[in-house]
C-alpha cells in the first residue's frame, strides 16, 4: 500500500515544484520583484531543505525506496507512514503560507494563475499526506470511538446542508428518504457517522454530472436496547466498472488511473469509511454499474438513546428562525484558513442572522477587530503559518482590553488532552470538535459569546482613563474634523484608513526587519508618517521621522529598538484616537 | 462639470481627503494610487491639473513630470506633493517641469488655493 502511495507522494511532489520553477519573475517591477524573490527563495531552501535531504546527499525519492525496504521489516508499518506524513507535512505549510503571501502581492494574471496553481499542487498534497495520516491512525486502532446520545434527525439535517452547500450551482437533486421507525434520538458516536455519510455523500457528489443523490436511512429493531440503523446512497454518478468493484474498498483503490486527474480524489476515503464502519460492528457494501450509478449501503448498530441525557438546546425542526432570535446582530470573527469550510460556516451563521468575519491570518483579524464590535471568534486550531494557538496567544497579551476579553471557541477536528490544556492556559473560553452539529455551533455561540456587560465598560473607561499621557500617545482629532469641515463620517472614513495603515506598516517592519532590509522599513515608515502628521500625533510623528533616518543611516539595532517603542505607544494612541473620536462622534 | 483633477498619491489617508475637499470645492476628481495607473490614465483623459506625490509605486512623480512633458508633450500644470527635506526631488521636478509643489503636512485649504491659482492662470 504504501509504494503505490509513496509514488503519488513523489508524482505530486514534482507537480509542485514543477508549478513553482514555472513562476517567473522578471515580468514584475523592480521593487515588487525584489520582495516576491525574497519570499521564493525561502520557500525554495523550505522545500528544498526540507524535502531533499541534501546533508546525506539523498533525496526524498530514495529515501522512500530505501524506507520502503527498512518497512517491509517493521512490525508496524504505519508508524511509518506517520513519520513520513509529518516530515512532508511541516515544510507543506510553510509552502502553502509563502503561496498566500505571494498571492497577496500585486500580480498580473498569469503569475496569478501560476501562484494558484501552487497553491492547488500544494494544498492537494497536504489533503493527501492527511488522509494518509487518517486511515494510518484508524487501521491501528489510535482512534476512540464515543457512546454518546445525540439528535440523529439533527444530524441528518446538518450533513444534507453541507451536501446541498458543496453542489450549488449543479443541477443534481439531493433527495432523503427516512423510514417512520427510526429514532430520533440515538446512542453512539455521532461525528464518526457525519464523517461516514460526508464520505459517502461526498464521493457520489464528485462523480455525478447529473440526476439525482438519494439517501435513504431505515432501523432494524434487535432488542429494546439495541438496534441496527441502515443507511443508503445512491446516485446517478459516473459508476465503477465490474472489475474494480472487487477492489473499491482496498486502500488507495481508484477506479480508473486518471480519476485523480479528472476528480481530485485520494482514494482513501472508502477505505476509511469502510474502516470505520466495521470498527463499529458494522457492515458496508457497494453495487455499481458504469454509466448508470452507484449505490452504496452500510449499516451500524446503535443503542437506544435517552432524550434527557441530551444536554444541548433540542430543536427538531429548523433552527434558522430560533437561531434569527437569540444571534441576530451577534458579530462573529472567524479564523480559517480553508476557503471551502469558510464559505459553509458564513452560509449558516448569516442565515441566523450574525455578520461573519473569515479571515485566516493575524493581520487581516487585528484589522477587524480594531474596527468592528466582535462578539466572539471561532477559531480553526490548525492553520498554516500562524496556527489558531499562536493567535490567540496574540490576541490575549494585546494591550486592547476589548481585543484581550474577546471570547475564542477554539474548534479542530482532533482536540487532544494537550489541545484542551493549551487551550485552558492561552485563555480560550471553549471548544467545538469537528464535524459539530448546527445545534452545537448554535448553543456554543449563545453559552461564549460577549453580553453588554456593564462592569466591563467601566473596566474599559477606567483603562482609558489611566493611560499615561505620554506624548508618542497623543492625538488631536479637532484640526483633521475641520479639514473635513466638520463631517464626522469623512472623518470615521479616514481614521479607519488611517488604523488599516498603521497595521500595515507595523507588518511590513516587522517582515523586513527579520532581513535587514531598511530599504523597504524606510519607505514603510516614510508612508505612514504623514498619517500621523494629519492626527497631530507629533510624537509619535516625531518617532517615525527618527525611524526612517536611522534606516537611512543603515542603523539595523536602532531602528529595531525604535520599531519596539512604535510597538509599545501606537496602541495607546490608538486607543486616545478611539476615545477622542467617540467625543466628536458625540457633539 | 467643473474643472478635472488628476490626483496621483498611493497614500489613501492624505488621498481621500484631497479627494474629499476638491469635490466639495467643486472639482471632478480622478484618483490614481499608483504610476501605472496615472499612465493608464493619460493615454485617453486629458485633466487639467494634475496633483502627484514623488514616492509613488512603479512610477514616480518625477517620472510622471517627464512623460506627461516630454512623452505627451502636455503643458498641463501639475503640482507635486513633496516631503520636507527632499529639496533635491523638488529641484529635479521643476527642472523637469513641474509648476508648484507642496510639502507634506499637506494642509487641503492650502492645496486648494495652489489648485486654483494654477487652473485660473
Amino acid at each position: 500500500m504504501s509504494i503505490s502511495k509513496s509514488k503519488d507522494l513523489i508524482g505530486q511532489l514534482s507537480n509542485l515544484e514543477r508549478t513553482v520553477s514555472e513562476f517567473s519573475f522578471e515580468e514584475l517591477s523592480t521593487q515588487d520583484s525584489k520582495v516576491i524573490q525574497s519570499y521564493f527563495n525561502s520557500f525554495r531552501n523550505s522545500l528544498e531543505s526540507h524535502i531533499y535531504n541534501r546533508n546525506n546527499g539523498t533525496n526524498l525519492k530514495e529515501q522512500v525506496v530505501e524506507k520502503e525496504e527498512v518497512e517491509k521489516e517493521l512490525p508496524n508499518k504505519n508508524q511509518f507512514i506517520a513519520h513520513v506524513s509529518n516530515q512532508i507535512r511541516t515544510p507543506l505549510n510553510s509552502i502553502i503560507g509563502f503561496a498566500n503571501l505571494l498571492n497577496e502581492e500585486k500580480l498580473n494574471t498569469s503569475q496569478h494563475k501560476k501562484v494558484q496553481a501552487i497553491q492547488f499542487a500544494s494544498i492537494s498534497l497536504l489533503n493527501l499526506i492527511d488522509e494518509v495520516f487518517e486511515y494510518s491512525k484508524i487501521s491501528t486502532g489510535y482512534i476512540n470511538f464515543e457512546t454518546i446520545d445525540f439528535n440523529l434527525q439533527g444530524l441528518l439535517n446538518d450533513v444534507m446542508f453541507l451536501c446541498e452547500t458543496l453542489m450549488v450551482d449543479r443541477q443534481i437533486e439531493l433527495i432523503i428518504d427516512i423510514d417512520e421507525n427510526v429514532p430520533k434520538i440515538i446512542k453512539g458516536d455521532p461525528s464518526k457517522l457525519s464523517e461516514v455519510l460526508l464520505n459517502v455523500l461526498g464521493n457520489s457528489i464528485k462523480f455525478i454530472n447529473q440526476g439525482y443523490i438519494k439517501l435513504g436511512v431505515s432501523a432494524k429493531e434487535c432488542d429494546e436496547n439495541q438496534f441496527i440503523l441502515k443507511f443508503s446512497v445512491a446516485d446517478t454518478g459516473i459508476g465503477i466498472a465490474k472489475e474494480k468493484l472487487e477492489t473499491i474498498f482496498n486502500c488507495y483503490a481508484q477506479a480508473k488511473d486518471d480519476t485523480f486527474v479528472t476528480y481530485c480524489g485520494t482514494g482513501l476515503g472508502l477505505s476509511i469509511t469502510k474502516e470505520i464502519v466495521e470498527k463499529q460492528n458494522g457492515e458496508i457494501d457497494i453495487i455499481s454499474e458504469e454509466g448508470i450509478g452507484t449505490t452504496i449501503t452500510f449499516s451500524i448498530p446503535y443503542a437506544t438513546g435517552n432524550i434527557s441525557n441530551r444536554p444541548v438546546i433540542q430543536n427538531e425542526n429548523s433552527d434558522i428562525e430560533k437561531g434569527k432570535i437569540v444571534l441576530s446582530g451577534t458579530e462573529i470573527l472567524v479564523f480559517e484558513d480553508n476557503l471551502m469550510n469558510q464559505h459553509l460556516i458564513k452560509a449558516q451563521l448569516t442565515k441566523w442572522g450574525c455578520k461573519v468575519y473569515t479571515h485566516a491570518n493575524l493581520k487581516e483579524g487585528l484589522s477587524i477587530l480594531a474596527t468592528k464590535k466582535i462578539d466572539l471568534i471561532l477559531m480553526d486550531l490548525k492553520m498554516p503559518n500562524l496556527n489558531g494557538f499562536d493567535i490567540s496567544k496574540v490576541l490575549r497579551a494585546h494591550k486592547d482590553v476589548h481585543i484581550n476579553t474577546v471570547p475564542i471557541v477554539a474548534f479542530s477536528a482532533d482536540f487532544t488532552e494537550q489541545d484542551s490544556k493549551d487551550c485552558k492556559e492561552i485563555g480560550m473560553n471553549d471548544f467545538l470538535l469537528k464535524p459539530y452539529t448546527l445545534d452545537e455551533l448554535m448553543s456554543t455561540i449563545i453559552k461564549n459569546k460577549r453580553e453588554e456587560d456593564t462592569s466591563m465598560k467601566v473596566e474599559h473607561l477606567l483603562q482609558k482613563i489611566m493611560i499615561e499621557p505620554k506624548e508618542t500617545t497623543r492625538v488631536d482629532l479637532n484640526g483633521l474634523l475641520q479639514d473635513c469641515f466638520g463631517e464626522i463620517e469623512i472623518l470615521n472614513e479616514l481614521i479607519k484608513l488611517f488604523k488599516m495603515n498603521a497595521l500595515e506598516f507595523s507588518g511590513n517592519v516587522k517582515l523586513h526587519l527579520q532581513t535587514d532590509n531598511l530599504k523597504e522599513v524606510a519607505f514603510a515608515a516614510h508612508k505612514l508618517k504623514a498619517g500621523f502628521a494629519m492626527l497631530k500625533a507629533n510624537g509619535m510623528r516625531q518617532l517615525i521621522v527618527e525611524l526612517e533616518a536611522q534606516c537611512k543611516a543603515n542603523r539595523p539595532n536602532e531602528v529595531k529598538e525604535l520599531y519596539q517603542l512604535f510597538l509599545n505607544d501606537y496602541p495607546l494612541l490608538e486607543q486616545n484616537l478611539d476615545t477622542n473620536l467617540a467625543g466628536l462622534n458625540k457633539i | 462639470m467643473g474643472k478635472r483633477v488628476l490626483l496621483a498619491d498611493d497614500d489613501q489617508l492624505l488621498a481621500s481627503l484631497l479627494n474629499f475637499r476638491l469635490k466639495k470645492s467643486g472639482y471632478d476628481v480622478h484618483h490614481s494610487s499608483n504610476g501605472k495607473e496615472v499612465k493608464e490614465y493619460l493615454k485617453t483623459e486629458r485633466p487639467d491639473i494634475i496633483v502627484s506625490d514623488i514616492m509613488m509605486p512603479y512610477f514616480s512623480g518625477i517620472e510622471l513630470i517627464d512623460f506627461v512633458r516630454n512623452e505627451l508633450k502636455l503643458n498641463t500644470p501639475i503640482i507635486i506633493i513633496s516631503s520636507a527635506g527632499n529639496e533635491q526631488n523638488v529641484l529635479s521636478a521643476f527642472e523637469l517641469g513641474a509648476n508648484d509643489f507642496i510639502t507634506k503636512p499637506v494642509s487641503p485649504t492650502e492645496l486648494l488655493v495652489r489648485v486654483g491659482r494654477e487652473i485660473n492662470k
